[in-house]
């Protein structure tokens, strides 16, 4: 029997328009892809979904109205960019039909103890930048903040920086998707950074020289100093270290490099 | 001399303390300042003895004028000696705070000129960090044991945290080790702290306008392995502490022999980490698991066992009280099975509402069978191995210790080494 394969564009609003449609189909549906992201095997039906924000949102009322983690395991889900959650989604949709609300504490269930995972570890990641972004502050005060998430957590970076830092211009950067935020002390907004500026970042994990003024370097050098001193050498143990701070995350770090 | 050559020596005076958590105190951003103190605490880094970096860890000064035999900072040791201005300090905290290298201040001293001099000068810090720069974040301070009420108070309304060292767990030790503090003048602030922080907290409910009084509470720290209190002296103290003080936190900080003292352990002993590991576990335990510390030890075994995790000792000890049926226990007696914890108890409760449990749905419901099987049924049927004497099932136990208790004895092995 063919395989029956949801395609969507890729967007938030195609992967629940996607699920949605799929569960209504009521067929044994096998996967649900961004289109980039799937090439098609012989015995595959692909139906691909034209984006209808109205279908997704329905769905998406839907999930928030059932409280619990049902609207979290789908936004988390897609900010996770894992490939297979499309099918893990509609797995949940089904159970709650079934259960109601209950059905995100089904750890039993694989699709739902898969969608715990993900959504917790976009949480944590989200969690972690918030204390591992690095601001460069700029001659004239501007903040610049580059990192490299595993998932897509910049929306939740920019919200804890806008209450913690909302008096204050900054701009957090995604190398890895090269996707800059801007807060401008009144509203956030997606900028385009210099090519050659972002080349340089991810090339030397710094902002250009000619950008760096003498007191950012000053206190990079103190912040350098401490981070050194801290440290118990009766107690050095690089491994405990690395394995809180893993060293994908090092690139960026003042104190690390 | 340079800020920066202070900073590298009241950093490394400071490192010995061993709270880092910025964890429990909140602090919404006002309209024109800088930052706020997050509920739920932010690691910025990892120092390279694995601890958690999250404060600017630092001493205000350490030129002491006490003489404690335990401490590196102590009169009569030459080392070098450095104070900081008030400013300096607040300058450090808001240019590390803006870039985001750090949660907060941790502001801590040796008493120099006098205990309120010292005082004075760290609320001087928080004066200018909050009124000056108009800073939001995170703020512990350090008491001066002696210091003056006044300067207690105040410091009170501009900190998050505050805390007073209980130094060591009896006062026999505290007069051998440290003859210029008191036990009083440690308690009476500790006291003061924790009715004014009650007391503002009544107001507040009254009036919004009342003042803040150290929102995060306050805790405390005492040196272990400097003296000789067994396990269950530390951890009846632990208790009172949190019963009778309201303490959010009690730290233990493994003692690292710095000084050569005819009433300490020698130079180069290793510090008692593992001890330390077992404490903070049986602290874990009266503070989530609602355990009592007459429960954990007694007075025919006074010390915790370090080859154990004192949960798993504690259900070795009272092995008749098991095996619990996952399908049955209520979420209390879930919490007493080793190797499941609060996630996983409150996972099999949730789901149990929907279906009963099965034993292939064990692992994932993220319990650690290997640990667990021994004092559990499921829907009658036991996991573990009845046949085991006592005596292996305790060794058995040992064998699946979590990773992090068997780094740390380990570790220790290889410190010995030195
Ligand atoms: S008061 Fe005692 S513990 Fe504190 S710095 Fe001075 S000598 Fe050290």
């Amino acid at each position: 029997m063919d395989s029956i394969i949801y395609l969507h564009d890729g967007s938030f609003e195609g992967l629940m328009h996607a699920v949605a449609a799929a569960v209504k189909s009521k067929e044994d549906v096998q996967g649900i892809y961004a289109e980039k992201e799937f090439s098609p095997r012989i015995f595959d039906t692909c139906i691909q979904i034209k984006t209808d924000s109205q279908q997704s949102l329905r769905l998406f009322e839907y999930l928030k109205k059932l409280k619990g983690n049902a609207a979290r395991f789908a936004i988390n889900g897609f900010l996770s960019e894992d490939l297979q959650v499309g099918i893990h989604l509609y797995w949940l949709v089904r159970q709650c039909l079934v259960y109601g609300a209950k059905a995100t504490q089904l750890y039993t269930h694989d699709s739902i103890r898969h969608l715990d995972k993900l959504s917790q570890k976009v949480g944590s990641e989200a969690h972690r930048f918030t204390g591992l972004i690095r601001f460069r502050i700029l001659e004239d005060g501007l903040q610049y903040g580059p990192f490299e998430p595993d998932c897509n957590v910049i929306g939740y970076c920019a919200q804890h920086f806008r209450e913690r830092l909302k008096n204050q211009s900054w701009i957090l950067h995604d190398i890895r998707r090269n996707h800059a935020l801007y807060w401008d002390r009144d509203s956030l907004q997606s900028i385009d950074i210099d090519e050659s500026f972002t080349s340089h970042v991810r090339q030397y994990g710094e902002i250009p020289e000619s950008s760096l003024s003498e007191a950012e370097r000053y206190y990079q050098k103190l912040w350098k100093s401490f981070h050194a001193a801290i440290a118990n050498q009766e107690r050095k143990n690089l491994n405990l270290q690395r394995q809180f701070l893993p060293q994908r995350y090092w690139k960026y770090l003042v104190e690390m490099r | 001399m340079k800020t920066a050559d202070k900073l590298k020596i009241l950093a490394d005076a400071a490192k010995y303390d061993a709270s880092c958590s910025s964890s429990g105190s909140s602090r919404k951003a006002a309209p024109d300042g800088i930052g706020n103190a997050a509920t739920s605490g932010i690691c910025h880094s990892w120092a390279a003895d694995g601890r958690c970096v999250s404060l600017l860890k630092i001493l205000m000064s350490n030129e002491c004028l006490y003489d404690c035999s335990y401490c590196l900072n102590r009169r009569s040791n030459t080392v070098q000696r450095a104070t900081f201005t008030p400013e300096e300090v607040a300058d450090l905290t808001i240019n590390f705070y803006l870039r985001n290298y750090i949660e907060g201040l941790f502001l801590s001293s040796a008493v120099y000129a006098s205990p309120d001099k010292t005082m004075a000068d760290m609320v001087d810090v928080c004066r200018l960090l909050r009124n000056k720069h108009k800073f939001n974040g995170y703020i512990h301070l350090k008491v001066i044991p002696g210091a003056a009420k006044e300067l207690v108070q105040q410091a009170g309304f501009l900190a998050d945290r505050m805390s007073v060292n209980i130094e060591l767990p009896s006062e026999a030790s505290l007069q051998r080790l440290a003859p210029q503090k008191s036990r009083q003048g440690i308690l009476t602030p500790m006291k003061q702290i924790g009715e004014d922080f009650t007391g503002f907290q009544l107001e507040r409910k009254k009036s919004r306008n009342a003042p803040n009084f150290c929102p995060g509470g306050q805790t405390t720290q005492m040196i272990i392995g400097a003296s000789a209190e067994s396990d269950l002296q530390i951890l009846n103290l632990t208790e009172k502490l949190y019963s009778k003080m309201s303490l959010k936190r009690v730290y233990y900080s493994a003692y690292i022999a710095v000084n050569d003292e005819p009433l300490l352990p020698a130079l180069l002993t290793a510090p008692p980490l593992i001890r330390e590991h077992r404490l903070y576990q049986a602290d874990w335990l009266l503070r989530f698991y609602k355990y009592q510390s007459h429960e954990i030890l007694s007075p025919a075994f006074p010390n915790l066992d370090e080859r154990l995790d004192p949960k798993a000792a504690w259900a070795l000890r009272n092995f008749d009280f098991f095996p619990i049926d996952i399908n049955k226990a209520s979420y209390e007696e879930l919490l007493r099975i080793p190797g499941v914890g609060v996630t996983s108890a409150r996972r099999i409760v949730t789901t149990r509402r929907i279906a009963a449990i099965r034993e292939q749905d064990l692992k994932k419901i993220g319990l650690v069978l290997k640990r667990a099987r021994f004092f559990m049924t499921i829907n009658g049927k036991y996991l573990g191995d009845r046949s085991l004497s006592h005596h292996h099932l305790v060794s058995a136990m040992c064998k699946v210790e979590p990773p992090v208790a068997k780094k740390l004895l380990h570790g220790g092995r290889q410190l010995r080494l030195f």
